[in-house]
């Protein structure tokens, strides 16, 4: 086991470091430059002074050893637009895509595994149905239409939440006031990953209902109730693990949408905002975290099998 | 009819008094004394002006923090005493000398004095390798000298008689005391995101990154006492949340860059319109390096092929006036009418572009010896820019020119266009200082590598801007000026399309603004109020 853990850290390791070639390269090949020197008033000499500043003026290969090697001893630079160390806006950000995360992935789950359950118990129902046109909109309707329309009717006509941002000023320590800010973003971003916990959760208690060993359950004359939770349910539980491993991925990309319609300063939209402005440390810095997320979920979830699933071992 | 005259009098007095009353209970309620503003902008703002990173986000933040040496007229955007008492130019032209306040001191107490500008330009905007934002219209500046502590003298190395109308374009002054040692001193993190030291009414109080930037009242400001408790920027990156914002009462101003938003404001009765001139002009560029574009009459001809009224209602809503030249009607003692004006004939441009030997080929296209008129045209994702460019293709495809259309990202558009000059057409925009001073668009000295985006050469029009500039009295500048701007619209160094409004809706609870515009405003915040 211990052994599985450290080929897998290895492994992500190299991972992460051909992340970081990829997307330097990339961002390097996209025309554009740093936007406070590609900037429509900037005058040729104004922004070969910047870009000379900000170290542009070297080959590519030699900008990417040098960045290769303060970032291992943990030195991501520093922002070009900014001025700020990627180490700080990471730090200042990340909580925000975590609390947005977690509050979507957290809803996502348990209405999505509730309402898998009651599909996959009214099979072909009319239950079943509701469900899956539920999850038919969810999957269909874009994220940031889904967020406008959820502005416009939550905030600007019944003024219940509030449109944009994480908190009023003056209310930093505000519960209350930060959980209204949190409502419509995590609820719209769970609005979107929830079909595909429904739909597994559906399928797969659906094929374990068929199983043996539930057949034999119902036979001994147990309760439907404890057929479906004792039995059923958890062995359909290993699928559901592996959606969720795939939907907090998916948590990334969606929240990069969801942090800009709703102006919260997460990761996302800080990724977003470098993108746009070729803020090539920040978007390294914002890639790297993300891919090392990725990697440490896809660990946990695989590790999760094996707690889950007797069968399953990690050698 | 002594009776009546009695009950006159009477009612006089009693109007009198009252009125007298009115003005008593007005003035004991003229503000309310807690009253707090919510703005948005749409990113983290950069707090130093000269950086280059601090552009549309930060500019209006920064105007109410930083102080400029001169500020605009509210009532016609002449140059103010802001910083600076009073200034005058030597006979030759080529030194400005400037008399500061006396009074003026720094949020932390330290003494306003000649060092800070001194420091300002000798160490930051005229270092040429620290790029600062404007740097380039500074070039006639060589340094600035103290005479004592409350007198300075820029020293030119030509004429610059427009240099108190850029001293008042987001021209802030940076403390000494606090910057001076800094390696960079436009890059000191802990300035330029956090509490800057500032010569404004109000200063930093909390600034949450990717939240908001909260300004309270500096009570070491020289000027009026600040009305308001607080000024809050939330950071808000969408145009169209930023509206739902306002509409949900969360905001208390706006400003519109998409005329299409205003449809929900007028459902709000707190709501009102404010529309405000700039000194905005859009254009529709011709690299000029290309022959094709060469002949004037190509030039007079493309324009006189779009439909700039109908443009104006389609892309604008209505909310613009037809173009003439790069000085706006805002400058109401330079601004020229009687001018070439190349109104809407799609006829009369083919008759043009046939004189100019541009006729039409087999395959409709206009060609001449061989080559055909077909025109590049990248366009960038930003504001309308691109249903703008859309509809000039479609009015010159409607003459026989074929245009290629290739909408690109907005940081690549300006890499093509601007940085490489790689395009035969672009439609964009120039936001500039309300002076006639309008070189850094059009002089030879500024193709190429500077803001004169099509490359336009002409030796004539170069000597009259180096006149305007030499002209110290506002009846010689306005001869200068006159003559320029006639060049200019025959000439058409650039397609002058229209002065775009600016447009803010703003909550009827705020008292005090300048409407003339919105640097201006935001140059006296100190007048800003809530109603009681």
């Amino acid at each position: 086991m211990t052994s599985y853990i450290l080929r897998r850290l290895v492994l992500g390791a190299v991972v992460l470091w051909l992340v970081s070639v990829v997307t330097f390269f990339l961002i390097h090949l996209a025309p554009g430059g740093p936007s406070s020197a590609v900037s429509f008033e900037r005058t040729a000499e104004e922004r070969e002074a910047l870009l000379k500043q900000f170290g542009l003026d070297e080959p590519v290969v030699v900008r990417y050893g040098k960045w290769l090697l303060s970032a291992v001893q943990g030195d991501l630079g520093v922002s070009y637009n900014q001025g700020l160390p990627v180490a700080l806006l990471l730090k200042q950000r990340l909580p925000n895509t975590l609390t947005l995360g977690l509050a979507a992935l957290v809803t996502a789950t348990v209405l999505g595994i509730l309402l898998g359950t009651v599909a996959a118990v009214n099979r072909n129902g009319w239950l079943d149905h509701v469900v899956s046109t539920i999850t038919t909109l969810g999957m269909s309707i874009p994220g940031f239409w889904l967020g406008i329309v959820a502005i416009i009717l939550f905030a600007v006509e019944l003024r219940w939440l509030p449109a944009s941002g994480i908190v009023s000023s003056g209310k930093a320590g505000d519960l209350v006031d930060r959980l209204k800010h949190l409502a419509m973003p995590a609820g719209v971003l769970a609005f979107t990953l929830m079909p595909n916990v429904v739909r597994v959760t559906r399928s797969a208690l659906l094929e374990v209902s068929r199983a043996d060993f539930v057949r034999t359950a119902r036979g001994k004359g147990l309760a439907p109730g404890t057929v479906l939770f004792k039995h059923a349910f958890k062995n359909a539980l290993v699928p559901v693990l592996a959606v969720l491993g795939l939907v907090t991925t998916a948590l990334f990309s969606g929240s990069v949408v969801i942090e800009s319609v709703f102006g919260w300063p997460g990761l996302g939209r800080l990724a977003i905002e470098a993108a746009n402005g070729r803020d090539y440390p920040v978007i390294l810095g914002a890639t790297l975290l993300a891919g090392l997320v990725v990697v440490v979920v896809n660990l946990l979830v695989d590790l999760l099998y094996a707690a889950v699933d007797p069968r399953i071992r990690h050698e | 009819m002594p009776p009546i005259r009695v009950r006159f009098k009477l009612l006089r007095l009693l109007t009198t008094l009252l009125a007298s009353m009115a003005v008593v209970v007005a003035s004991a309620q003229e503000y309310d004394p807690n009253g707090s503003l919510t703005f948005a902008t749409n990113a983290d703002p950069t707090l130093n002006p000269w950086n280059a990173s601090a552009v549309i986000e930060s500019n209006l933040i920064n105007t109410i923090l930083f102080d400029q040496l001169v500020r605009y007229d509210p009532t016609d955007l002449r140059p103010a005493p802001g910083l600076a008492e009073s200034w005058e130019t030597a006979a030759d032209g080529l030194s400005w000398t400037f008399h500061l306040r006396q009074d003026a001191t720094w949020s932390d107490g330290e003494k306003f004095t000649a060092d800070d500008v001194v420091f300002t330009f000798n160490e930051a905007i005229l270092v040429k390798e620290l790029g600062a934002n404007r740097a380039s219209t500074f070039t006639p500046v060589d340094r600035v000298v103290k005479v004592d502590d409350y007198t300075v003298v820029f020293e030119l190395n030509r004429p610059f008689s427009s240099l108190p109308y850029y001293l008042a374009y987001y021209s802030g002054m940076l403390p000494e005391h606090v910057l001076k040692g800094a390696e960079n001193p436009l890059m000191v993190a802990s300035f330029n995101k956090g509490q800057p030291v500032v010569t404004g009414p109000y200063r930093v109080g909390e600034f949450v990154s990717g939240a908001y930037v909260k300004l309270v009242p500096n009570e070491n400001y020289w000027g009026p006492k600040p009305k308001l408790a607080s000024i809050t920027f939330n950071i808000i990156p969408d145009g169209n949340a930023q509206v739902a914002q306002l509409l949900a009462g969360g905001l208390d101003m706006v400003s519109i860059t998409n005329p299409a938003l205003l449809a929900g404001v007028s459902r709000n009765p707190d709501l009102e319109v404010v529309r405000q001139s700039q000194n905005i002009w859009y254009f529709v560029a011709l690299n000029l390096d290309d022959e094709r574009f060469q002949d004037a009459r190509v030039r007079q001809a493309l324009l006189s092929a779009i439909d700039r009224q109908a443009m104006i209602e389609a892309v604008l809503e209505g909310y613009g006036v037809e173009a003439t030249g790069p000085i706006a009607p805002l400058l109401q003692a330079f601004y020229e009418t009687d001018v070439a004006h190349w109104p809407y004939d799609p006829e009369g441009a083919k008759a043009l572009l046939a004189e100019a030997g541009w006729t039409p080929g087999a395959d409709g296209i206009l060609q001449k010896d061989g080559q055909r008129l077909s025109i590049d045209m990248p366009t960038g994702q930003f504001g309308y820019l691109v249903p703008a460019t859309l509809l000039v293709q479609g009015y010159w495809e409607d003459i026989g020119v074929e245009v290629k259309v290739e909408t690109i990202e907005w940081n690549a558009f300006i890499q093509k266009a601007v940085v490489n000059r790689d395009y035969d057409a672009m439609l964009a925009w120039w936001s500039t200082p309300p002076t006639p001073d309008q070189s850094g668009y059009f002089a030879s000295s500024a193709a190429v590598t500077g803001n004169n985006i099509p490359n336009y050469r002409n030796p004539e029009l170069d000597a009259l801007w180096e006149q305007g500039r030499a002209a110290t009295t506002l009846d010689e500048q306005i001869a200068v000026y006159r003559q320029v701007q006639e060049i200019i619209a025959q000439e058409l160094p650039y397609l002058f399309l229209w002065y775009p409004d600016m447009i803010s809706v703003r909550n009827t609870r705020i008292g005090g603004m300048q409407d003339i515009n919105s640097a201006a405003n935001f140059q006296y915040s100190f007048d800003w109020y809530v109603k009681p």
